[in-house]
């Protein structure tokens, strides 16, 4: 009895041989350690991500990092009224500190740009702190410092390589962000909405107003850089976790630009998956559940 | 699968009757099986190495002298602060300093290879080539102040391929297409690579003060400034853990890594900023194989 009919390889398969190329890793290993070419690099892209990269012409030299930490004295969050600069300052600050400490790692490693930045930061009572790591790229082969300003990007190796594919080039981090007090309503006020399911016009203005602020220097960030917009905008809203009467808005996101003549239509080709959307067994999609 | 007739010494018995057994045991998923087939490796056992370490973050060697005096017994990057106001009292913290724990480092260190020596050991007596998707993990054991590091992954033979270089089998993260890849790519899988960076943070007083948020009375006037302390201890960790892993790299690269950074806040500003770097140590054995621009896809469900 045979079994079932093999799976054939794909028509469209590529003709590499893993087997091969695996045998030539083992024989590499099997000697003393030496480098075939190319230059050493540390990077935390992944394998694909460089795939895809250097099909474009790029490759990866060094993982760099920038911290920054701002302090915020005591008082500033406490009660008041408009916005809290303060704070807005430090997270400003904060930023524009680590991107530049990522310009210097990145250009001390020999990169034209960082792609893959991992952005973390937190906004605390008593500080306000920004960290950024990623792999710093060049094209491949490049020495020395590239002609354009070095790029800082939080977009992946994949949408590096389809914006470029595009026509398009990642300039710089543009962040903004703007923390506000919602001010205590008036006795009156007060009075009249007890009891109400009413808006509450203070905390509405003052989200508008951080919101607002917040963007707005986010644009101007990226304007600051050339670029035309903002890609991947991440933002977050809402009252700070120790000061419920303070609400902050921030958003951060990578500065594009067109660098070709022309937006260059990458021309996606539509593919329908046939493999299931469920992964697991699940004996109710029997019965039609 | 052969075993050798007099395994290494170290290795517990039942794990040598265990090899011997015939059947293979793998912590691969199903695709990952399949991947391994494709380029030709064989599976040949889950191997484990294990260490449990006492672990005291304070196990500081004894210092030479009382403060202001360099740390005795400990070695790398420190970098003093000293107060700018001029005052001497008892509460007064008029010296700071950012220090390598060079020891808790070691204690890691020892920690981590200890175990990934003892997988090695189990991968080579069992007569493994390498070994892939090793997962490592750490995690406090029984008590405060132990800790158990864990190095697990399935130990391969290439199939007709030659043993490694000394007979020490390579390893990687990476398992299945994610290999495959790589190899394709030009990557030969040398070894994990893993370090940790710890440096101590004794607050002056002016962190403390910055940290606590009560700099106000000794504000410069200038507002937002940078906790310059703090700042310098984050950089010098992870500046650390990635000096440390290239001089480990020789010829090779890093791929695929991890660079993790905890803060432990202790009060008064003092802190302990822990950098853990893992990745992949590769080896180029041919040109990187250029790939054709990759067709852009739209999903239509």
């Amino acid at each position: 009895m045979t079994g079932p009919e093999p799976l054939g390889p794909d028509a469209g398969a590529d003709s590499s041989d893993p087997k091969a190329d695996m045998r030539s890793a083992a024989d590499a290993l099997a000697g003393p350690a030496r480098n075939a070419g190319g230059a050493r690099t540390t990077s935390d892209l992944s394998i694909d991500e460089e795939l895809v990269l250097h099909s474009i012409g790029w490759e990866p030299v060094e993982l760099v990092s920038g911290v920054s930490i701002h302090a915020v004295p005591v008082g500033v969050w406490n009660w008041g009224q408009g916005e809290i600069g303060y704070a807005s300052a430090a997270y400003a600050r904060s930023f524009a500190a680590a991107v530049d400490r990522l310009h210097q790692a990145c250009t001390h490693a020999g990169g034209h740009g960082v792609v893959g930045v991992h952005v973390e930061w937190a906004v605390e009572r008593h500080h306000i702190e920004v960290t950024l790591v990623g792999t710093a790229v060049r094209p491949v082969g490049s020495t020395g410092i590239g002609t354009d300003p070095v790029f800082v990007s939080d977009l992946s190796g994949r949408d590096f390589a389809l914006l470029h594919t595009a026509g398009w080039a990642p300039l710089g981090l543009a962040a903004g962000a703007s923390f506000v007090y919602a001010p205590r309503r008036s006795m009156g006020a007060t009075m009249k909405q007890s009891g109400q399911n009413v808006e509450l016009t203070n905390f509405t203005e003052a989200m508008y107003a951080a919101r607002e602020a917040a963007m707005e220097r986010m644009q101007a960030a990226a304007l600051a850089l050339g670029g035309t917009g903002v890609v991947e905008v991440k933002v977050t809203e809402g009252p700070m976790e120790f000061a419920r009467h303070a609400v902050g808005f921030t958003a951060y996101g990578t500065v594009v630009r067109l660098v070709a003549d022309e937006h260059r239509h990458v021309g996606a080709r539509m593919v329908l998956p046939l493999d299931d959307a469920q992964v697991g067994f699940d004996a109710a999609s029997l019965r039609g559940g | 699968m052969t075993v050798p007739a007099e395994p290494a010494g170290d290795l517990p018995e039942a794990a040598v009757r265990r090899f011997a057994d015939g059947a293979f045991t793998s912590g691969l998923t199903v695709p990952d099986f399949a991947a391994c087939l494709q380029m030709g490796l064989e599976p040949v056992g889950f191997t484990q190495g294990y260490c449990v370490m006492q672990w005291q973050w304070y196990g500081m060697p004894q210092m030479g002298g009382g403060f202001g005096y360099q740390w005795g017994g400990v070695r790398g990057y420190s970098e003093t602060f000293n107060c700018p106001h001029g005052m001497v009292s008892q509460e007064h913290r008029a010296w700071g300093q950012n220090y390598e724990q060079s020891w808790l480092e070691d204690a890691w260190a020892s920690g981590f290879s200890t175990a990934y020596e003892r997988m090695l050991d189990e991968a080579g007596a069992a007569g493994a080539h390498g070994i892939v998707g090793v997962v490592d993990t750490s995690a406090p054991l029984a008590d405060m102040g132990v800790v158990e590091f864990r190095v697990q992954g399935t130990a391969v033979r290439v199939v007709d391929g030659p043993a490694p270089a000394d007979g020490r089998p390579w390893s990687t993260y990476l398992a299945g297409q994610r290999l495959a890849k790589l190899v394709e790519a030009g990557y030969a899988p040398v070894s994990i690579a893993a370090t940790v960076a710890s440096v101590g943070l004794w607050a002056n007083c002016v962190t403390q003060y910055q940290t606590e948020g009560t700099a106000g009375m000794f504000r410069t006037g200038n507002p937002g400034e940078e906790i310059v302390q703090t700042a310098k201890a984050h950089t010098a960790a992870r500046r650390i853990a990635t000096e440390r892993i290239r001089g480990q790299l020789g010829p090779d690269s890093l791929h695929g890594a991890s660079l993790r950074t905890t803060h432990r806040a202790q009060g008064e500003g003092d802190a302990t900023i822990e950098a853990v770097l893992r990745g992949n140590r590769v080896r180029r054995f041919k040109d990187f194989d250029p790939m054709p621009a990759p067709r852009p896809t739209v999903r239509l469900l």
